[in-house]
C-alpha cells in the first residue's frame, strides 16, 4: 500500500472504491462527509488524497495515489471536502460519500475500522454492514413474497454458496434491499438474470473491491 | 481464520505436532479455498516489497512534512561494534524499521504490519536478523507467516487502528507480531513465540496515539525503532524461558479495554499529547498556514 496510514489512507482509498463500484460509471464529482478522527488528521494522513484516488479509480497500492487531487483537477474531476460531526456512537474514523456519475448518483456511510479493513454501514440510505471483501452482491427491489427463493435459486443454480445475507425493507411492500455475500464470484448471465427479476430494481455487484490488491 | 485464539493455536500445535507457520498456512488455505504452495508465494511477495521499502528508506529523503527522513541512516552510520546496541544486529533492527516508516510518510509503498503506522518492526526485525544469521528469504518468509497470523488472532478480538485503539493496537501490535516471528525463527517452541507476544505487547499497553500536525511521522517514525526493541527483548526473554504471566488472549482483551477507556484526543485525532505541547501546536500551525 501507499503510505502513510492503513486506516486513513488505504481504507479511506477503499472505501471510496466500494462507492465508484455502486455507482457503475465514472463519477464527475464527490462529495466527502468526514466525522472526528477521519477529519482531524485528514491533510496529515493523506485521507483528502487516498479518497479522492479511490473515487477515480485508484488501488491502494498506485503510486499516483499521493497526486490524486493533482489528477482530479487535470481531469476536470469535481470534489469537496468538509468535516460533520455524526455524534458520539459514530465511529471515529468515519466518512459520508457522495459520488455523481453522468447518468446516476450513490451516496454510503462508511467507516475506516483498521489495518485497511472497512465497513459500508449505510447504502443509499439502508442499514447495513459490509466488508467489500469477498465477492458480494446488493439487490434493491419491491417488498414481495418469493424474492428471497427466486434470488437464491438463480445464485445456487451454478453452484455458487452464500456464506452469509441480510434482508431488509423500508417498509411493507416498500423497496426492500438483499445483501448477499458469495463464496465466488457470480457469472455474468447468473448477474443478468438477477437483474430481470420481477420488481428488482437494480443489482450490484462487489467483486471484492476491498480486498483486491495488498494493504499486508 | 477458524482458529480464534491463540490458546486455540497452542492447542492446534500441541495435537499436530506442526510448526506455527504450517497451522496457519493450512488455516488459510482452508478458509481461502488456495493451495498453501499459493498462500507461500503471496507472503513471498510482500516479503520482496518489505525489504525494498527498507532499502528505499534508508536511502533518505524528506518525509510529506519535512519533519522527519534520514534518521534511519545516522543509526546505521554511526553503528560500530562495541557501541550500546551491541554491533550490527539489534542496531539494524533500530534502523530498518524506522526506514520502512521514513518511506511510510513520503507515501512510498510499504506493506501494513498490521497498519502502516506501524509497518517498520516486522520487516526491520526479520531483515536485521535475517543478514546477520544468513538466512535465505524462503526461511525469513515463514517467520512473515508467524507475524501474520499472529497479527490476524488479535484482529480478531481487537481493531487495529489509532482511532479506536491507540497506539498500543498498532505499534504495540507490530512489535508483539515481531516478537513472534523472531522466537519463531531462531528456533523457539510454540509456547515461546505466543509468550515473547504477550511479553511485548503488555509493555505497550497504554500507548497513545497523538500525532503531531496528525501526521504519521512524530513520534510514529521513530517509535518504530523504539518498539523495534521491545520485541527483540520479547523473544530474547522468552527464548530464555521468561513465561508471561497473563496468557496472550488476556493481554489483547486489556488492550481492547485499555482502548475503550483511553479519552479521543488520545485516539489519532492530534488533540492531546505530544500533538498538543507547544512545539506540537507550533509545527501544526506552521504547516497548514493556522493563524
Amino acid at each position: 500500500m501507499v503510505g502513510p496510514s492503513s486506516s486513513h489512507t488505504a481504507g479511506a482509498c477503499r472505501l471510496s472504491r466500494v462507492a465508484r463500484a455502486l455507482l457503475e460509471e465514472d463519477p464527475v464529482e464527490a462529495r466527502f462527509e468526514l466525522h472526528s478522527a477521519f477529519a482531524k488528521t485528514m491533510r496529515g494522513h493523506g485521507t483528502d488524497r487516498a479518497l479522492v484516488a479511490g473515487a477515480l479509480g485508484m488501488e491502494v497500492d498506485d503510486a499516483r495515489l499521493k497526486d490524486a487531487l493533482d489528477i482530479a483537477k487535470a481531469q476536470g474531476f469535481l470534489y469537496a471536502l468538509k468535516p460533520k460531526n455524526m455524534g458520539p456512537e459514530a465511529h471515529p474514523n468515519s466518512v459520508a460519500i457522495h459520488l455523481k456519475g453522468r447518468t446516476r448518483s450513490i451516496s454510503i456511510l462508511g467507516a475506516s475500522i483498521g489495518g485497511g479493513m472497512i465497513e459500508i454501514r449505510e447504502v443509499d440510505g439502508f442499514p447495513v454492514s459490509l466488508s467489500a471483501k469477498d465477492p458480494c452482491l446488493l439487490l434493491f427491489y419491491e417488498d414481495r413474497p418469493g424474492m428471497v427463493m427466486r434470488a437464491s435459486e438463480i445464485i445456487g443454480r451454478r453452484g455458487v454458496n452464500i456464506a452469509s445475507m441480510e434482508v431488509l425493507r423500508r417498509g411493507k411492500g416498500e423497496q426492500a434491499f438483499m445483501r448477499i455475500d458469495l463464496d465466488a464470484p457470480l457469472p455474468p448471465d447468473d448477474v443478468a438474470a438477477l437483474k430481470q427479476m420481477p420488481g428488482v430494481h437494480r443489482v450490484h455487484v462487489l467483486d471484492r473491491v476491498a480486498g483486491g490488491a495488498p494493504i499486508t | 481464520m477458524a482458529l480464534n485464539s491463540f490458546a486455540e493455536l497452542l492447542q492446534a500445535a500441541s495435537t499436530t505436532g506442526l510448526p506455527l507457520d504450517a497451522i496457519f498456512l493450512a488455516e488459510e488455505s482452508g478458509e481461502r479455498e488456495l493451495s498453501t504452495d499459493r498462500i507461500f508465494q503471496t507472503f513471498l511477495e510482500r516479503w520482496a516489497v518489505m525489504k525494498d521499502s527498507v532499502r528505499r528508506g534508508l536511502a533518505g529523503g524528506k518525509s510529506f512534512s519535512g519533519l522527519v527522513g534520514g534518521d534511519a541512516k545516522k543509526v546505521m552510520d554511526f553503528t560500530r561494534e562495541g557501541d550500546i546496541a551491541g554491533g550490527r544486529l539489534v542496531a539494524k533492527c533500530i534502523a530498518y524499521s524506522i526506514a520502512v516508516l521514513e518511506e511510510n510518510s513520503r507515501m512510498g509503498i510499504i506493506v501494513a504490519a498490521p497498519t502502516a503506522g506501524a509497518a517498520g518492526m516486522v520487516p526491520g526485525t526479520l531483515l536485521a536478523l535475517a543478514e546477520e544469521r544468513g538466512f535465505d528469504d524462503a526461511f525469513t518468509t515463514r517467520g512473515l507467516v508467524v507475524a501474520g497470523g499472529f497479527g490476524a488472532l488479535v484482529a480478531a478480538k481487537a481493531e487495529l487502528s489509532g482511532a479506536a485503539g491507540g497506539c498500543q493496537a498498532e505499534q504495540g501490535v507490530g512489535a508483539a507480531m515481531a516478537a513472534g516471528a523472531l522466537a519463531f525463527l531462531l528456533g523457539g517452541t510454540p509456547a515461546m513465540s505466543v509468550h515473547a507476544a504477550a511479553l511485548t505487547l503488555q509493555n505497550t499497553l497504554g500507548l497513545a496515539c497523538d500525532p503531531v500536525a496528525g501526521l504519521v511521522e512524530v513520534p510514529c517514525v521513530v517509535r518504530n525503532g523504539f518498539t523495534a526493541m521491545l520485541a527483540v527483548t520479547g523473544a530474547q526473554t522468552a527464548l530464555a524461558g521468561v513465561e508471561s504471566v497473563i496468557p496472550m488472549d488476556e493481554v489483547v482483551e486489556a488492550m481492547v479495554k485499555i482502548g475503550e477507556a483511553m479519552p479521543r484526543s488520545l485516539k489519532e485525532t492530534a488533540d492531546g499529547g505530544l500533538a498538543m505541547t507547544p512545539t506540537g501546536c507550533r509545527i501544526r500551525n506552521d504547516l497548514y498556514q493556522i493563524r
